[in-house]
């Protein structure tokens, strides 16, 4: 054992020492890894937005760009990841045209007031699509069978409230329908929408052109119309709503910004690179392959942009139209009611037929006993508060250093062990896999 | 045909940068799944920067081969840790470290491999033969088939639990309420969130599941372990291979693998046939992935095995029947993916976004405009589970040291592990704080002897199961009926109340037929 620990001690150092050389040494930005906040699932267009130009910003800037995704509750949780994120310009986001909506919809604080815009991307029209022998040929024909058969229409594309289904909503909304008029089936994403429009399960799918493209070139769908002002590059064939007499238009946009509070030259910086970025060879071409439009627009047009459709989203949000559609009959606590009374007539049964008792090879835990446990949870706790300011080596090295102590071991091999392990789990993570690790104010 | 399967055989066979490109993969798809928190969706999501940098079918083997690897190196922390290195293992946990406990870690890891390989290679056959005119399938499914199928998946897991089904479907419904946590996915409404921004997104399944499994196991090892003992057994073979020349020691140690597993594979072949029909059937379903796959095999196998006893204690025929599923699923998913580019599981979504970038559309006419890069995908898989032999084999061995250290050292590092791989799935504090109550939940449920499997299953199937249902609800003007409305749901549904009642009603049969008997 003794032997075994100076080799893990010789071997600490060596791991060590090659950590520290990753470290960051000089002042200027950036000069560490990069953070790109995807607020959406692994997969989907924003993610490989996202991570089309992550590879690219890494070229420009010299420094890796990682994408996490920081997925759920329909964008808040990256979009508040992102806002809320230290303004150091090491955390950027993809912000997509949700943040126009969210707040509106009191679902968080965070607008686009809390962003620092850095530059806008890309804009995509939200197109209808319908199985191929539905009996509607353009958008007029759905509009009649909508007013004149209230409540028969089943529309999909997204969750209640994206932006799929504003554009849809909106639509109504505006050719003077109630927008409750069409039953909006809430299903996430398009993908699963689009399936559920070959299986019969909805009559109409609303989203991006490229996101259909797959069934669109197959034949098992049709486009009646897409939302924009004029025809979409890609795609020749599909007739704007414009052209066939609907004055709408709904485009969702995408964009990387920084928090608020950043210095002024590490957000010009950044937009430097995204502007080299944006109007790259490798990028457009990339976008065009995807199907995805590539619109340009710097810090100060961005942040046009957004205001004026946190405008118009606001106005669509806030109708009168709207605000009755949000009521839903079948509301978000009779699921979670099933389930009580459910669970409650389990645990009546399992109490009454006493099967809650602990069996007879289960030892009580003892004062001592709960001590242990309590001891672990409370390290687990300090290692929680201690992380992000000492970063990972340092908090998790005297964890788990404790520990073993704790549980017996010589504090000679504790102390190496720890070392060995903390070290090698830092740069196979950290370096090799790029996965993120509490960072702290050493950089490591 | 034959000239695209020849140019697919060429172009595949005869390049050295796809082969080695395959044996890079699967040593990262090993270590990724491998472990907890890392999973094969996170690993291959971590890879798609490279694919830009490389040819189509490079690309495409890089990431199948990633996959294979991933899935069969979760069964490796599950059996010897019981911490399921990715979802689709949790179904045989307790099995597999039933058989670890017992000394016969490298039998179990050997049917784990063995069957993952004759599932993956089963799941490719089905993926060659029928992938169009299977690609239908899907078109079968609305919202309310998906109801039922997400039901009778959550039944699968309590009818395979031991001991009470009562207690089963307890700890499920605790998972399902776990589930509720968060934003509403149908509704967009927050709920049971007490204020805290965090709590928007739910409460993730990957922290939730190394809590519940892994610490929850760190806190009953603390409490009873002896400062000498390891973590399991040593098998007596296995103590003094100096003796032996290195070839000797090398066959030892393969047959260790090998010897049980291989006639245990000939004895249940038609058990394989049916698991990788089951997981072949299930990834083709879009959101039904690997994990729902093993769960249904596995009750499936329970339902028709003679030893329905053993399942939960460590029994070999519901590893192999579970494992071979989730690898076999894998293939599944990616018949909607190149069909109608719907892409079969969170692994296949990506793969489309490399396909795209490589102006490759996905679509029917795929099989006739690039056969031969079909053709190649096929002869892929089939590499990719032919690697996994070695590269596993080595997986394991490499496994086996884990069961030799001392449980003093052992313990704090399974900690630190599971608290890196809590945080490292999101980035998030947060999650580390659900890891540490999940492992408290666990280990009170544990003593209480209520399964943890239907918790973890309950936490991944909520979500889609409250919105299927809430979907099906709002999709027919008055309500109910849509459950059974079309000849499919109403088949599936049949099936799954079916599953609940049919025990009662032989219970009750049994009772009434022998009152005296208790």
């Amino acid at each position: 054992m003794q032997s075994l620990s100076r080799q893990f001690v010789l071997f600490m150092t060596v791991a060590l020492g090659a950590t520290c050389c990753g470290c960051r040494g000089h002042d200027e930005y950036p000069n560490g890894p990069i953070v790109l906040v995807c607020p959406w699932a692994a997969g989907g267009g924003t993610d490989r937005t996202a991570r089309e130009v992550a590879v690219l910003l890494e070229q420009e800037l010299g420094v890796p760009v990682n994408v996490v995704n920081a997925t759920g509750g329909a964008g808040v949780t990256g979009h508040t990841r992102g806002a809320l994120a230290r303004p150091d310009g090491y955390t950027i986001t993809m912000v997509t045209v949700e943040i126009n909506m969210l707040h509106w919809r009191g679902l968080t604080n965070i607008s686009y007031h809390d962003y620092d815009p850095v530059g806008m991307l890309n804009r995509d029209a939200t197109a209808v699509f319908v199985l191929p022998d539905a009996p509607w040929k353009n958008p007029g024909d759905l509009e009649r069978s909508i007013r004149d058969n209230p409540g028969k229409v089943r529309a999909s594309g997204t969750a209640q409230g994206g932006s799929w289904h504003l554009g849809f909503a909106g639509w109504l909304n505006h050719e003077g329908i109630d927008p409750g008029d069409a039953i909006w089936v809430s299903i996430n994403g398009s993908a699963p929408s689009l399936q559920e429009l070959i299986a019969g399960g909805v009559d109409v799918a609303c989203c991006s052109l490229p996101e259909a493209q797959a069934l669109l070139d197959a034949g098992r769908i049709r486009c009646l119309g897409v939302m924009a002002d004029q025809r979409v590059e890609q795609y020749p064939d599909v007739p704007t709503f414009k052209e066939q007499g609907v004055d709408w238009s709904f485009t969702a946009w995408r964009g990387i910004c920084l928090p608020n509070g950043c210095p002024a030259e590490v957000r010009d910086h950044l937009a430097v690179a995204l502007e080299n970025v944006a109007q790259s060879q490798e990028f457009r071409g990339f976008m065009s392959h995807a199907g995805f439009d590539v619109t340009w627009q710097p810090p100060d047009e961005f942040a046009a942009t957004m205001a004026s459709v946190d405008k118009q989203l606001g106005e669509l949000l806030t109708s009168k139209a709207m605000q009755s559609m949000r009521r839903a009959r079948f509301g978000p606590m009779l699921f979670p009611g099933v389930l009580a009374v459910v669970g409650g007539a389990c645990l009546l049964g399992l109490v009454v037929s006493g099967q809650l008792r602990r069996t007879a090879d289960t030892a009580s835990l003892s004062l001592r006993d709960l001590g242990r446990l309590a001891e672990i949870v409370v390290w687990v706790v300090v290692y929680l508060i201690f992380a992000e300011t000492a970063g990972f080596l340092l908090t998790a090295g005297v964890l788990l250093a404790l520990l073993l102590i704790r549980l017996g071991n010589r504090w000679f091999a504790s102390v190496a062990i720890s070392l060995a392990v903390v070290a090698v789990t830092y740069e196979l993570f950290a370096v090799v896999l790029k996965v993120p690790l509490p960072r702290g104010w050493l950089g490591w | 045909m034959r000239e695209a399967v020849l140019q697919a055989l060429s172009g595949v066979l005869t390049d050295p940068q796809v082969l080695l490109i395959i044996v890079v993969a699967a040593a990262y798809g090993i270590f990724m799944g491998a472990v907890p928190g890392l999973t094969a969706t996170m690993a291959i999501a971590l890879f798609v920067p490279v694919t830009f940098f490389l040819d189509p079918i490079p690309a495409l083997a890089a990431v199948v081969t990633l996959e294979a690897c991933a899935i069969f190196a979760g069964d490796i922390p599950n059996a010897l840790l019981r911490i399921p290195g990715t979802p689709s293992s949790a179904a045989y946990a307790d099995d597999a470290y039933a058989l670890t406990r017992a000394g016969r870690s490298s039998e179990a890891l050997g049917i784990c491999l063995t069957f993952s390989v004759a599932g993956g290679l089963f799941g490719t056959v089905v993926l060659m033969l029928f992938a169009p005119q299977l690609a239908n399938v899907a078109t079968w499914f609305t919202v309310a088939e998906y109801f039922w199928l997400y039901l009778l998946g959550l039944s699968c897991a309590v009818i395979v639990s031991r001991g009470s089904m009562l207690k089963a479907a307890f700890a499920l419904i605790i998972g399902l309420l776990l589930s509720t946590v968060g934003l509403s996915a149908v509704h967009t409404q927050a709920r049971f969130t007490f204020g805290q921004a965090e709590l928007f997104q739910g409460i993730n399944f990957i922290p939730a599941m190394i809590g519940l499994f892994g610490v929850s196991e760190v806190f009953r090892n603390v409490l009873t372990y002896d400062a000498a003992a390891t973590a399991a057994q040593v098998a007596p073979s296995d103590v003094k291979p100096s003796k032996f020349s290195v070839w000797q020691r090398f066959t030892r140690s393969v047959s260790s693998v090998f010897e049980a597993s291989l006639p245990f594979l000939w004895a249940r072949k038609w058990h394989t046939l049916r698991s990788g029909a089951i997981g072949s059937m299930v990834g083709m379903l879009p959101g039904a992935g690997a994990d729902i796959g093993a769960w249904v095999s596995l009750a499936a196998s329970k339902r028709f095995s003679k030893n329905p006893e053993e399942y939960g204690r460590g029994s070999a025929e519901g590893i192999s029947d579970a494992t071979s599923a989730n690898s076999a699923s894998l293939a599944g998913a990616w018949v909607p993916a190149l069909v109608f580019g719907i892409p079969g599981d969170s692994v296949t979504a990506i793969v489309i976004g490399v396909l795209l970038m490589k102006d490759i559309k996905p679509g029917p006419e795929i099989f006739e405009k690039q056969a031969a890069l079909v053709y190649s995908i096929f002869l892929i898989f089939f590499l990719a589970n032919l690697v996994l032999i070695p590269v596993g084999f080595l997986a394991i061995k490499a496994g086996g040291y884990v069961v030799k250290i001392p449980r003093r050292v052992l313990l704090p590092v399974i900690l630190l592990f599971c608290v890196i791989g809590s945080y490292a799935i999101n980035g998030s504090y947060f999650d580390i704080g659900i890891m540490l109550v999940m492992g408290v939940l666990g280990f009170i449920l544990e003593r209480r002897e209520i399964p943890l499997g239907p918790v973890v299953l309950g936490i991944i199937l909520g979500g889609p199961l409250e919105e299927r249902f809430i979907q099906t609800l709002s999709s027919s003007g008055s309500g109910w009926e849509a459950f059974f409305s079309r000849p499919m749901a109403a088949a599936l549904g049949a099936a799954a109340i079916l599953v609940w009642v049919a025990p009662i009603v032989i219970r009750l049969a049994r009772a009434v037929r022998s009152p005296n008997t208790k």
